[in-house]
């Protein structure tokens, strides 16, 4: 049974903004990275599959159940961490996990448990007695977090969970969703607008665009190695393209890197030898990836 | 050679030892809708009390139980003191002489159930919890009844508890009371479900607190108004009577006196001399529509 499934998923606002347009996908349990720029239709369809949002057309089902028909079941399984606020400043983080993990289900004195190793799962101490109204944002995200996870959910539906984090508090949320995802097993879904977010944590990607689903694949398939060998220097790329062209290689300038194909390993001594010949300074030597980019930058002209 | 053990050992001891238990799944039972709208309800009648709240916000809800109670204690005092006194207050009119703290008490605290929900979207996360939108409404609704109804019941009870304990014979005392038992229950009661149905579907509007308490009072207020201004000018005829029924504890003391009571004199009721229960299917519309209300409100609200 796939975990999320949606047939011919439409969702339109009046009678001119269509959010989601005929998407059908079949997702199954992992570290999904839900990508696509803001307005693509990422968090609408999350608030479709959680039951907050009724499709216009289409069918949609998690974990087999209907979303339209079947929600509570559903979310009774789901943790949900919306992209906006969604804390009341008044009560402390405690109190409020605990009271979410008794809106799931939970019996009182599980929920009390839970809080307390879930509180310390996403890093927060001391301060969990205080009034959320008083944490920084990267706090709040973890309280966020938190109560999507006080009921052990089957199925994690993350919008934008580092929306609003420093670098240091991105980095510490990246990792937490990882190690929930792996080490505990707990299928995710994380919707992002930052491609560089999903490379780091993901391992299959749903790219939509216009509400119309652009592509469904392992990670993998879209940041394996191109046989493209970039080679940065501080100056005189153009030199060193020229030198590299003239020993019959495919060799283009893009700023300040050298584009090199290397079928095979002859190219790596050439170019070694022509820098050392024209004296520059090498910045970088790489192999190019496939960048999730490239597949928005592709399909873009469509 | 043991002497790191040792070490190690006291200082454990010294800062407690920690083991990160961490996250852990859960094979617990798991007790679904009905369960988060218990939930939902408890922690609403809880907040209406300013329970496990700051001190400041207990305040008014506090503040007002105070008043509201004040009177049936003195009534009871002075019957303690001055055996044979007239009783100041009947249960018939005991809510009615108070209802403006009634009123207060809903304006304040029928938005701190519903308002801060919608400001600080708490209500996504209730809604993708194991409930649907109509249990969030109802779970509010009957919330914020129960406070009513255990907010006017109290003073109901003192009264009651007073007459009986205070009586020369207990037990015979307690024979004679009884009977209007009834009546202590079910007079809040009939203040309570009306005044939660117009009070919330008015506070479910709108997630700014303050205009939600302003609207609440001013159709308590306005309409008693509205009825005195033209009860006053139109002593006579349909339009002063009918005026009458604008303002909803009205409808509220007419059913009260259809139902379990006696009419209470020199009140709207009394004056313009409808028959009861018209009173009684205005109290029940205001309940149905306000119920109704807020049904649909949470049927739409964005989330």
């Amino acid at each position: 049974m796939p975990l999320i499934e949606a047939k011919a998923l439409t969702k339109r606002y009046g009678a001119h903004v269509t959010a989601l347009d005929g998407l059908t996908l079949d997702v199954e349990p992992g570290i999904i990275g839900l990508v696509g720029a803001n307005g693509a239709g990422k968090s609408t369809f999350i608030k479709i599959l959680l039951g907050l949002l009724g499709p216009t057309s289409g069918a949609a089902s998690v974990m087999g159940l209907d979303v339209t028909r079947q929600g509570p079941q559903i979310r009774q399984f789901v943790g949900y961490l919306p992209e906006h606020d969604c804390l009341p400043p008044d009560l402390s983080a405690t109190d409020f996990v605990s009271h979410m993990g008794r809106m799931s289900g939970l019996p009182a004195t599980a929920a009390r448990e839970r809080t307390a190793e879930v509180l310390r799962h996403v890093g927060l101490y001391e301060e969990r007695y205080r009034p959320i109204g008083g944490y920084s944002t990267g706090m709040k995200q973890r309280v966020k977090l938190a109560q999507a996870l006080v009921h052990d959910p089957k199925l994690l539906l993350l919008d934008e969970p580092t929306n609003g984090l420093d670098p240091s508090g991105r980095d510490e949320m990246l990792a937490l969703v990882k190690r929930t995802g792996t080490e505990f097993g707990i299928a995710t879904v994380v919707a992002s607008h930052l491609l560089g977010e999903i490379e780091r944590v993901c391992t299959f990607l749903l790219a939509i665009d216009n509400g119309k689903l652009l592509r469904a694949a392992p990670i993998a398939s879209f940041t394996e190695r191109t046989g493209t060998l970039g080679v940065e220097v501080e100056d005189g790329a153009d030199a060193l393209a020229a030198r590299l062209s003239a020993h019959g290689l495919d060799a283009r300038v893009e700023g300040r890197t050298v584009l090199v194909d290397a079928p095979d390993e002859r190219p790596y001594d050439l170019v070694r030898d022509a820098i050392d010949e024209l004296a520059l300074s090498l910045v970088r030597l790489e192999h190019r990836r496939h960048r999730l980019e490239d597949l928005f930058r592709a399909e873009a002209p469509q | 050679m043991t002497q790191p053990e040792g070490a190690a050992g006291t200082r454990e001891s010294a800062t407690g030892a920690i083991y990160d238990l961490g996250y852990q799944r859960y094979d617990g039972p798991r007790l679904g809708r009905r369960a988060a709208v218990a939930t939902l309800f408890w922690a609403s009648l809880r907040a209406a009390y300013a329970l496990k709240r700051s001190g400041r916000a207990k305040i008014v809800p506090w503040g007002l139980a105070a008043l509201l109670m004040a009177p049936a204690g003195v009534s009871v005092a002075v019957a303690a003191l001055v055996p044979g006194a007239p009783q100041p207050f009947t249960y018939d009119d005991y809510l009615w002489n108070t209802q403006i703290l009634l009123a207060i008490f809903v304006a304040a605290q029928a938005p701190e159930l519903v308002s801060s929900d919608q400001r600080n979207r708490v209500l996504s996360l209730y809604f993708s919890h194991a409930l649907e939108r109509s249990d969030y409404a109802l779970a509010k609704l009957g919330a914020l009844a129960a406070a009513i109804f255990g907010l006017t019941l109290a003073p109901m009870l003192v009264l009651f508890i007073g007459r009986v304990l205070l009586a020369a014979d207990v037990v015979d005392a307690f024979g004679n009371e009884l009977e209007h038992l009834p009546k202590v229950i079910l007079t809040p009661l009939i203040y309570a479900i009306p005044l939660a149905a117009l009070s919330l579907a008015i506070a479910a509007y709108t997630p700014r607190r303050a205009y939600a308490t302003g609207a609440i009072i001013a159709v308590f207020i306005v309409t008693a108004a509205i009825g005195g201004i033209l009860g006053e000018a139109i002593t006579t005829g349909p339009l002063g009577d009918l005026s009458q029924l604008l303002n909803p504890m009205v409808p509220i003391d007419g059913t009260r006196n259809w139902l379990v009571g006696e009419s209470i004199p020199d009140s709207p009721v009394s004056e313009t001399g409808f028959p009861l229960y018209l009173f009684g299917l205005e109290w029940l519309a205001i309940a149905l529509i306000g119920t109704a209300v807020v049904l649909w409100r949470y049927r739409r609200v964005a989330a």
